[in-house]
């Protein structure tokens, strides 16, 4: 509904128009809300992904938007695991439970997606600010460089790790944790080893913090991460020179550079942040991202348990903050368990078997794994997550939950 | 899905893909969470209907308050609301529906857990206004009744004249037409069959308007379609019931520490026909209650003299001194023990409350039973999973169910029936009647205790597959096997059966209008 005065009200918006607030947005619109989903690049849009996304998220695509279709899939289509590199060319191949995942193509998925959730989208609309009233929310964005107003009743912040939700809800925010780049360069293959079935990532330290490659659409991807700041160029001719040398992989030089910056690490130590008032944080703009850095699987559920909590409370008056809080604890353990030391030594928190892959190998093998992994762990060391984590881990043991007095 | 949608995005031709055909392993490519229906064409509706005296509600206020089902995890807004008051005003509305293709989706006691009463944006047609007793017959047994009744209401009515129902959903709001609909256990069932079979004659209005009556005898397809049919065939307006004459009935419980053992004499009772009243009430996993109960005095009487000494169960005393004796030897579990003796100070009172027990004999079974399920189970959701199984198979599944209950949640309770089978009635096809059942069936819930906890719909949804994943793996079925669980169909029933059955509706329903979503 438009009022006179050119205000555009709402009962929920959305910042982003990606797979967390299509997952929102699908469960506020199905419950009958009038919501808008502003997004501020012109869709599709493209966004730097890997798309290798985990069962329990392909199995929440199918379910909520129904079957993929192929357009929104890259070649090779659908991946059967991830394969861990150690040095010593020692290699453990994972196969994913329940067998392949698909190979999204975030520019068309991402539009699939929200397209089906039947969301209002306002693309090329930039949010600017919010300012939450008590009984409402006034948001300001922006298109072409002209000012639009919303009245909602609640904000959602889906809009990714850069989130400008959370600037606007904590503008000291972005100070106060860590950031890293993550680039992925697109090579034409000349002679590619790899078991183009899998998705490769090492572990190894003077690569860089995340070092991956897959096979996409006859190129190959090599990826690298790093602190933000750091050249990460260095690293990605290292990586390159490194697979040439101990794989036999010929690339063409990059001829596409992709690159984003991540929030890393919230889901680690256990420092979401959910948001205040009638603004509600999901996606990985709250934290989320699963290990080797699947980040799709938890913003689609941590996206509809936002929508859901948002249906809950606009629909039978009762506390935002508090019930999303207490619906979105599930989604905190199954993403922090994957990053648990208890759980990774004595459980089975990750959708591909990991402790399995382990015992194929040699005893010799298996032990310069573990301590390839302690050793990968050591630059880590600088940002003081260890004991945190240890920390976090045992709590979790003694309580059966992760702590939400250390979120946001 | 929308086919055009692609088209904008890609610009070339659409193809669905299933990745590869190893992904997902057996979970069908089908979109179980409904999309909210785009409305095209309800105005012509809503104005066709006027014209004809059937006014639908389109307030906010009207529409509200079908926000959600009893399982109170769907939510879904309807665009206008009737509530039913003639067969009549049904037919006119499903004709229009027909014509215009609008959803109508069809509740009662709003007591279903997967969203399938819930509408997602079509019209909501609410029975309950079709709630009056129109004829009781003594003499044949008999009760003549619109199905938007409430079972309570219904055995409030024959209470009057000394009579009551045979068997119904323990809990106060389920009405008739919806438990025919999809079958309706009670702790008789192991002598009465499921609610539904309890039926003579229906008067179902069918998707295209007609008003049939039916029964065995006349329309036999009709009424074996309706019963159990999920709502897929016909809105059921009125229904003739056999009834019984009223008995107050004496309840005893016996208590175990082993599932196994109580299922076994559970079956044991059912089997041999030797209780009127047989169910399983779990508290712990080492705390289980058995419950018998009788009609008469003479089968009270046979029980105790010959088959008492053959159930493993205790008494209430000679299990409290087990159970102490238990806790003394592990006194790091004294909150489970704690839990227990709350629950016992609690629950028990309850089930035996002065004002419904006369000569120490139950006379409400269904307030006494359907206040404690609300006030024990109850919250503002009920999440209860099933598996329903053939005999061999019931230890079994419930052992396995049980396991991922003890993964999910702190406290949970597990309830068990048998239910009596009248030979391969067509009506329990495609139904939660197992296809491998003879004679009897049993059925499990499981019942995480949420209290007004507010868990995700991911976390129950979870809990709810990995149940439904040991249907699969065993090949058993489910009760509510509907709405968001309608995923698992396919993957329980052969795809011949259930193909068989949407040609059926199909032809029954050109345009799919009626509780879509629900089951194809």
């Amino acid at each position: 509904m438009t009022a006179p005065n050119g205000i555009r009200e709402v009962d929920v918006l959305i910042s982003g128009a990606s797979l967390s607030s299509a997952a929102a947005a699908k469960r506020l619109v199905d419950s009958g809300l009038e919501v808008v989903a502003l997004e501020r690049y012109a869709l599709p849009r493209h966004k730097t992904c890997s798309g290798i996304i985990s069962p329990r998220g392909h199995r929440f695509l199918i379910e909520n938007f129904g079957p993929l279709p192929k357009e929104i899939l890259y070649e090779p289509t659908s991946c059967r695991g991830v394969t861990f590199h150690f040095r010593g060319m020692i290699q453990m191949p994972m196969d994913f439970d329940h067998g392949t995942t698909p190979h999204l193509d975030r520019m068309y998925s991402d539009h699939w997606a929200i397209k089906r959730s039947k969301v209002e989208v306002h693309d090329k609309t930039r949010l600017i600010g919010i300012e939450d009233r008590g009984t409402h929310v006034e948001v300001l964005a922006r298109r072409n460089k002209e000012d639009i107003r919303y009245r909602t009743r609640v904000v959602i912040g889906a809009d990714g790790p850069n989130s400008q939700t959370v600037r606007c809800l904590y503008p000291e925010y972005r100070k106060q944790i860590n950031w890293f780049t993550v680039a992925q360069y697109l090579h034409e293959i000349i002679e590619c080893p790899l078991d183009p079935e899998y998705f490769h990532f090492w572990f190894h330290p003077v690569l860089g913090y995340y070092t991956w490659s897959h096979e996409r659409n006859n190129r190959q991807i090599v990826g690298v991460g790093y602190k933000a700041g750091e050249r990460l160029s260095h690293r990605h001719r290292m990586t390159i020179e490194y697979l040439a040398k101990h794989y036999g992989v010929k690339l063409e030089p990059g001829d596409e550079r992709q690159a984003v910056v991540n929030n890393f690490g919230l889901s680690l130590i256990n420092r979401y942040v959910f948001g205040k008032g009638n603004v509600i944080i999901t996606g990985q703009a709250a934290g989320f991202l699963n290990m080797i850095g699947e980040g799709m699987s938890c913003a689609l559920h941590s996206g509809a348990i936002a929508g859901e909590a948002v249906a809950e409370s606009l629909h039978r008056n009762t506390g935002l903050q508090s019930v999303y809080r207490l619906m979105i604890a599930s989604e905190v353990k199954r993403c922090s368990d994957q990053w648990n030391p208890i759980k990774i030594i004595f459980g089975r928190p990750h959708e591909a078997d990991f402790r399995g892959a382990l015992s194929n190998l040699t005893a010799r093998d298996k032990r310069k794994v573990i301590i390839e992994i302690l050793k990968f762990l050591y630059p880590w060391g600088g940002y003081n997550w260890g004991r945190q984590m240890v920390t976090q881990a045992l709590l979790r043991e003694l309580r059966g939950y992760y702590l939400p007095s250390r979120w946001l | 899905m929308p086919q055009d949608n692609l088209h904008e995005i890609k610009g070339n031709k659409n193809r669905l893909a299933p990745v590869t055909p190893d992904s997902l392993t057996g979970v069908p490519r089908q979109q179980t969470n409904p999309s909210r229906w785009s409305g095209s064409g309800w105005d012509a509706f809503v104005a066709e209907l006027n014209s004809a005296g059937v006014n639908i509600s389109q307030s906010s206020a009207a529409r509200s308050i079908y926000i959600t089902d009893g399982g109170g995890v769907a939510m879904g807004l309807p665009r206008g609301v009737l509530v039913a008051r003639s067969s009549e005003n049904v037919s006119k509305t499903l004709k229009a529906a027909q014509k215009h293709r609008v959803p109508v989706t069809v509740r009662g006691g709003g007591l279903t857990t997967e969203g399938e009463c819930v509408s997602y944006g079509g019209l909501q047609l609410d029975m309950r206004g079709m709630s009056r007793v129109l004829h009781i017959d003594s003499a044949n047994m008999t009760v003549r009744a619109e199905a938007g009744i409430y079972w309570h209401s219904l055995a409030e009515a024959l209470r009057r004249q000394g009579l009551d129902y045979l068997s119904a959903p323990l809990n106060m709001t389920s009405s008739v037409g919806g438990t025919l609909g999809v079958g309706g256990i009670d702790i008789n069932s192991p002598k009465f069959g499921c609610s539904a079979d309890q039926a003579i004659s229906l008067k179902v209005v069918t998707p295209t308007g007609y008003i049939v009556e039916c029964s065995e005898q006349v329309n036999p397809e009709l009424f074996e379609q309706v019963l159990l049919g999920y709502g897929q065939f016909g809105v059921i307006t009125e229904a003739t019931l056999k009834i019984r004459p009223f008995t107050p009935i004496r309840m005893h419980y016996f208590y175990y520490s082993s599932l196994k053992e109580s299922i076994e004499d559970l079956r044991f009772l059912v089997e041999e026909e030797i209780a009127d009243y047989a169910g399983i009430l779990t508290m712990l996993d080492r705390a289980i209650n058995l419950l018998v109960a009788f009609d008469s005095d003479e089968r009270e009487q046979e029980f105790f003299s010959r088959y008492r000494s053959r159930l493993r169960g205790h008494g209430e005393i000679g299990f409290t001194l087990r159970m102490a004796a238990h806790y003394a030897l592990h006194p790091w579990k004294v909150k489970e023990a704690l839990y227990l003796l709350e629950r016992k100070r609690a629950l028990l009172p309850e089930l035996s409350p002065s004002a419904h027990m006369q000569d120490n004999k139950m006379v409400d079974r269904t307030v006494v039973f359907s206040r404690a399920v609300w006030k024990f189970w109850g919250g503002r959701q009920m999440v209860i999973p099933d598996l329903a199984t053939s005999r061999e198979k019931f230890a079994r599944a419930v052992e396995r169910g049980n396991a991922v209950c003890r993964r999910y949640f702190p406290n949970y309770t597990l309830y068990c029936v048998g239910i009596r089978l009248f030979g391969s009635r067509p009506r329990y096809e495609l139904s939660c009647i197992p296809p491998d059942a003879q004679d009897f069936a049993y059925g499990c819930e499981f019942e995480p205790i949420l209290g007004d906890h507010y868990y995700s719909r991911d976390h129950l949804q979870s809990f709810k597959n990995e149940i439904y994943d040991i249907g699969v793996d065993m090949g058993t079925s489910y009760y509510r096997f509907g709405g968001m669980m309608k995923g698992y169909i396919r993957r329980v029933f052969n795809n011949e059966l259930v193909d068989k059955h949407l040609r059926i509706k199909q032809e029954a329903d050109p345009a799919m209008i009626l509780n879509p979503d629900v089951i194809f």
